[in-house]
Parts: C-alpha cells; sequence; structure tokens
C-alpha cells in the first residue's frame, strides 16, 4: 500500500512538472510565431514600399526625359519601321 | 518536570463563568460568518468587476491595422499604395521638459518652425496634440532616437501616388483618415478599404505576447484595384495637352482615349491637374475633372450623329446635295452662317466643309421627337454609368419644347450640353459598327455590352465621311502617319454673360483609327485658345494626331495606310 502511494505520488510529480514544460514551451512558440507574423508584416510592407519605389523610379515621366533629354532618343515612326507581317497592309490608295 | 495531563490542569480547576465560554463561541461563529459574508460579495456580488480588473492588468485587445488596396493600371503597374506612416502627438504637460536644443531638431526633422510648435504644446489642458500626421517612417524613426519627453507615435498609413498630377484626376486621393474623397479612390471606396481586425491577448510581464484569449478576427486588406488605363498612353495625353496649352496658351484641356472594342477608358486626362501628394499646391478649380464633371456645347462634333440619323431613316440618301450659298442663310427669323462659301454640298462635304446650313436643311427634314430619341439613345442628358463621383448629364431638353430654329441648331451642336466622355462615348458608334459600347475604368475581363443605335451600313457610310473629313480636304492636322483616321474637329463658341462670345472658344476633335478596324476613338478639347487660332481643326486636330499616332505605336497596332518606308528589311541602318 505505501509502496504504490510512493510510485503514485512520482508519477503526479513528473505530471505536474510535464505540465509547466509543456505550457512554457507552448508561450514560447506562441511567441516566435508571434514574431514570424510581424516579419511577415513586415516584408509585405516592405514589397510595396519596393513596388512604390520601382513605379517611382519608372515612371513614364522620368523615363520620357531620360529618353529624350539625355539619351537624344527620338520616337519611332512607321516609315522607319519595319512590319514583319506586311502582307495585311494594304498596297496603296486606301485612304480617299 | 511533572507531567500534568490535560483534564488534570489547575487552570481549569477553578470554575470560570458559563457566559465567557460563550462569548468565544458567539465571536468565533462571528468571525467565520464575517468571512463568509465576504467571500460571498467577492466571489457572488462583485465579481465581474474583479475579473475586468484582472484582465485589465495582463489582457490587452489589439487592433490589427488593414492596408487599403492598391491601385494598379492595366500592366499592373502601381498608381496608387499604401505604406505605413507615423503619426507624431504630444502630451504638452509632459513635453515641458523639452530642452529648446530638442525641440529645434524636433522642428527640423517634422519641417516646421519652432514657434509652431511652440505654440501648440503651449496649451496645458490637452493631453493629447497632434503634432504631424504622415510622417514617413525614416523620418519617424529619427525623431525616436531624439528620445523627446512627452512625444510619442502612433501608427497610420500614408497614399502614395508615383504618377502624381499625371494621373491624379482618375486616381483621386483619400483624405488623411485614408478614406477616398475624389476620382476612383472615392468611387471604388468600399472595393479598396479593409477592415481592421481585433484579437484579445494576454501579455507578460516584459510585454510580450503569450497566448490569444478569444479566436482572432483577422484583419481584412483592402482588395487591389485594376483599372483599364494605360499609364503610358496617359502620360502620351498628359504631355500632349501640356504641350498645347503651351503653345496656345488656353485656360485648359482635356482628352479621353477609350478602347473601341472593349468600351475600356484607356486614358483619361484633364487640365489644370494637381499633385496628389502635395495638398499644399491644390487649387480647387484644378480639382475638377474637366472630362466627365464639365460640360459644353459641342458645336460641329455633334454633326455626325444628325446625318447620321437622317440616313438611317432614308430622309436623304449620300447624293442628296444641299445648296447652303453664300455662307449665309434666313432660318426662322435668325441667321445661320457657315465660315466659308462652299455652294452645293452632299451630306459627305456637309461634314467635310462643317457647313452649318447643310445641317440645318437635314435637320429640316428630321422631326424634333426623332432627334430627341437618337440622342438620347447615343447617352446624351444622362450621366455615363461609371460610378465616377461627379459624372455629368449634360442637358438635352425635352423635344416638346423645342423651337423649329433650335432643332436646327442641334443638328449642329448648340442648345444642347455634353461632357467630352459622353462625346467620345457615342463616337464608338461609327468606330463599332453601329453599336456603343458601354463604358468602364476597370478592366474587363468579360465581353461588354452595347446598345444598336444606326445600322451597320449607316455607321460604315458615316465613317467614310468622317474619314474624308480628317482627310487632305478636311481637318488634314488630325492625319496620322501609316494610319488611316476618321474624325470631326468642333468650335464651339462660348456663353458668356448669357450671350455667345467672339473671343472665347472651345475647339474640340472627336475622332478614331484606324479606319480599317478601328481600335481606339480619341477625344480632345482645348477650352480658350488665346493665341488667335480657335478652329478645332488648327488647335485640337494636331493633339488628336499626336495621341493617335503614340497610341497606336504603344498598342503595337499595324499601319493600314500606305506610306514610304525609308528602311528595307536585311539592310543595315548606316550609323547615325
Amino acid at each position: 500500500m505505501g509502496r504504490l502511494s510512493l510510485v503514485l505520488a512520482v508519477v503526479l510529480m513528473l505530471c505536474a512538472i510535464s505540465l509547466v514544460t509543456s505550457r512554457y514551451q507552448s508561450r514560447q512558440l506562441f511567441i516566435d510565431y508571434d514574431r514570424a507574423q510581424a516579419k511577415a508584416r513586415d516584408l509585405e510592407v516592405d514589397w510595396r514600399r519596393l513596388q512604390l519605389d520601382r513605379a517611382e523610379l519608372a515612371r513614364s515621366a522620368r523615363v520620357d526625359h531620360a529618353a529624350r533629354e539625355t539619351l537624344k532618343m527620338i520616337a519611332i515612326v512607321p516609315e522607319r519601321t519595319i512590319y514583319i507581317n506586311q502582307a495585311s497592309v494594304p498596297a496603296a490608295g486606301a485612304a480617299p | 518536570m511533572k507531567r500534568v495531563p490535560f483534564f488534570n490542569n489547575p487552570v481549569l480547576r477553578g470554575q470560570l463563568p458559563a457566559w465567557r465560554s460563550r462569548l468565544v463561541l458567539i465571536l468565533l461563529f462571528g468571525g467565520f460568518l464575517t468571512l463568509a459574508g465576504r467571500a460571498l460579495f467577492l466571489q457572488g456580488i462583485s465579481t465581474e468587476f474583479l475579473q475586468q480588473q484582472g484582465e485589465r492588468r495582463y489582457e490587452r485587445t489589439l487592433t490589427l491595422p488593414s492596408t487599403r488596396g492598391k491601385i494598379l493600371d492595366r500592366n499592373n503597374v502601381v498608381v496608387a499604395s499604401s505604406v505605413p506612416a507615423r503619426a507624431i502627438w504630444a502630451i504638452p504637460d509632459d513635453a515641458r521638459s523639452a530642452t529648446p536644443q530638442q525641440l529645434a531638431a524636433l522642428a527640423k526633422l517634422l519641417d516646421a518652425n519652432v514657434a509652431d510648435i511652440r505654440k501648440r504644446l503651449a496649451d496645458e489642458d490637452k493631453n493629447f496634440v497632434y503634432l504631424k500626421r504622415q510622417v514617413p517612417m525614416e523620418v519617424a524613426d529619427k525623431i525616436k532616437q531624439l528620445a523627446l519627453p512627452g512625444i510619442h507615435q502612433q501608427p497610420e498609413p500614408r497614399r502614395y501616388y508615383p504618377d502624381g498630377e499625371v494621373m491624379a484626376h482618375v486616381v483621386g486621393f483619400t483624405n488623411v483618415e485614408d478614406q477616398g474623397q475624389e476620382g476612383v479612390e472615392l468611387a471604388f471606396n468600399q472595393h479598396l478599404s479593409g477592415r481592421p481586425g481585433s484579437r484579445r491577448v494576454i501579455k507578460d510581464r516584459l510585454g510580450r505576447v503569450i497566448e490569444d484569449v478569444q479566436a482572432v478576427t483577422l484583419p481584412v486588406d483592402g482588395r487591389d484595384l485594376r483599372l483599364s488605363v494605360d499609364t503610358r498612353l496617359q502620360y502620351l495625353v498628359y504631355k500632349a495637352l501640356t504641350d498645347a496649352i503651351a503653345l496656345h496658351r488656353a485656360r485648359g484641356a482635356a482628352a479621353v482615349i477609350i478602347d473601341a472594342r472593349t468600351g475600356e477608358i484607356l486614358s483619361l486626362a484633364s487640365l489644370p491637374t494637381f499633385n496628389p501628394s502635395e495638398r499644399a499646391s491644390w487649387q480647387v478649380s484644378a480639382l475638377r475633372n474637366q472630362a466627365i464633371t464639365d460640360t459644353f456645347e459641342p458645336g460641329s462634333i455633334m454633326k455626325p450623329f444628325t446625318a447620321a440619323l437622317a440616313l438611317d431613316l432614308s430622309r436623304i440618301s449620300p447624293n442628296t446635295t444641299f445648296e447652303t450659298g453664300n455662307g449665309r442663310f434666313q432660318y426662322q427669323g435668325s441667321t445661320i452662317s457657315d465660315v466659308s462659301r462652299n455652294g452645293t454640298l452632299n451630306v459627305a462635304g456637309v461634314l467635310r466643309r462643317s457647313s452649318n446650313i447643310g445641317m440645318t436643311m437635314i435637320a429640316e427634314k428630321l422631326e424634333s421627337r426623332e432627334m430627341w430619341d437618337k440622342f438620347t439613345e447615343l447617352g446624351l442628358g444622362q450621366a455615363p454609368q461609371l460610378g465616377f463621383p461627379g459624372a455629368a448629364p449634360g442637358r438635352l431638353r425635352p423635344w416638346e419644347r423645342w423651337r423649329l430654329i433650335e432643332k436646327a441648331t442641334m443638328a449642329y451642336g448648340y442648345g444642347l450640353s455634353v461632357s467630352l466622355l459622353q462625346m467620345a462615348r457615342a463616337y464608338t458608334v461609327f468606330a463599332r459598327n453601329g453599336d456603343m459600347v458601354s463604358l468602364t475604368l476597370v478592366k474587363r475581363e468579360s465581353e461588354p455590352t452595347s446598345v444598336k443605335v444606326f445600322s451597320p451600313k449607316t455607321a460604315g457610310l458615316v465613317r467614310e465621311m468622317l474619314e474624308a473629313a480628317a482627310g487632305p480636304d478636311g481637318a488634314k492636322l488630325a492625319q496620322v502617319q501609316g494610319y488611316r483616321v476618321a474624325g470631326k474637329s468642333g468650335t464651339a463658341r462660348k456663353i458668356v454673360d448669357g450671350k455667345y462670345s467672339l473671343s472665347r472658344y472651345r475647339s474640340s476633335f472627336v475622332g478614331f483609327a484606324p479606319v480599317s478596324d478601328p481600335r481606339i476613338v480619341v477625344a480632345v478639347t482645348i477650352d480658350e485658345p488665346q493665341t488667335g487660332v480657335y478652329y478645332g481643326g488648327a488647335v485640337a486636330a494636331p493633339v488628336f494626331s499626336t495621341i493617335v499616332g503614340g497610341s497606336l505605336r504603344l498598342l503595337a497596332v499595324q499601319p493600314d495606310a500606305p506610306f514610304e518606308s525609308t528602311v528595307v528589311a536585311g539592310l543595315q541602318e548606316p550609323q547615325r
């Protein structure tokens, strides 16, 4: 009888300790999870910011200016373009 | 020491009065009763209050911010997006201990002057004062490093518009609370705005979240919106209009490009414009979207519709001739005049020479009601179904009250008012086979709906006439190298103090290209050109030509008109 209660007491102690540790672990994991989520949010924000930066750098006004002023480019006109499938262009006199 | 048994204790030997033991008993019971009562009070009656107090010490409700959706153009280029920023606020009472150097540093970071900040901090009765809102994160971090007493930060979103004034009228803007105020931001506010979530958590002594108490209400981010607008075309239009305003010293200008096949609005620009990120620079008049909210008397650009109606009803044929005489014509007690003496014209000639007299004669063969019906079918007098804020319906008076002279003037575009967008939409009947397509500002995934207005045969006839009207004998400045274009110029006098002005005009041009298989409808209007030339064919047509040429190239549409090619496949170009 006395031995059984001793065993049960030990088991009880083990249970109690494991409860405490698992509780502690769950909290640690929860904190990690939370941190990971915060990081995901930060990355999402960074992505938005980078998208904006890209749009800002690639905006038409800037590209147009760079092309015309800095690189001295000119707009392409049809007479200087070779159209690959030129067959469907009417030969002549389409406009009245 | 001698053991004294309990019952034999000498202390017990003396006879004590019986009330003493009873008193002890009563006091003990009384004590227990108090304890029980207190327990009952704590557990039963004030339990809720106590639980709340406890929770308040370790539970927190966190709001999970939601982000407003992005606005993208048709090629997924970001035209509006929110990123986190900080609001800088202060508790004036606590901020008193800040040194002048610290305040000066703060003022410098906030781009404000010190006196202004001091004034805000002067009112010590308040315990919350915003110093500046929507401060970018980099600046906010620097302010945090200053570690000023009584200065705090609060996260809030800030909206950025990378395309600035080019897209300003389409996209609109939000207010400081991230709610749409104008343009697409307002029209699709519901779609774009998210719903903030919340979670109830337990925090430990270090302030770390250790457990969710209830299920988390997740924030719902606003959905992204993909517009039908193409930023490249938008810039092209913006640039063409800016150049035209500078050239003609005009008061304003607006232009619309519509995809003739899908009804998508590819570009919608209005000048003067504003920069959505610089609120201080806004002028109220520049905020108005002239292409949608301004109505005007269209003038000659209405003529093709009257002509098409008469052709459709077989009241006239393409061979019917009109004797327009010497350019002055007495009708119903008024003089209707043409710009030049035109002699005998057929319908195509009436449109090409833009003869008001010819239109009056065509109108004579039509009834007011027929015209009203057709104009209504073309969407005039009703606001376009865009969901866009402030879309103007224009004005088309009921036909019962038209006088005969009014019927004639309506035939050539006076006596009714339209918006530029309505005009552009109406022209889709000629770009398509007589049906008018429904418009959208959002990228269309399905087939558009369209209403039939004219027969395909009539539409084809008028299309040819419009091509001639934009040809060598008409508004030839509208021509584009390599493409067949069709369109009609219009010059309308503006009404000033109830009379038609002789010095203020509105020059317009509406047309489409390429004629062999129309892809785009372009409408341009220039308000009050000041340099002497004001005819639509001279002012608006070149802008139309620039826009059409650039757009078709950007849309990679193959030329349908013959042109001299100066390059030959297989030959190396000489180095330039």
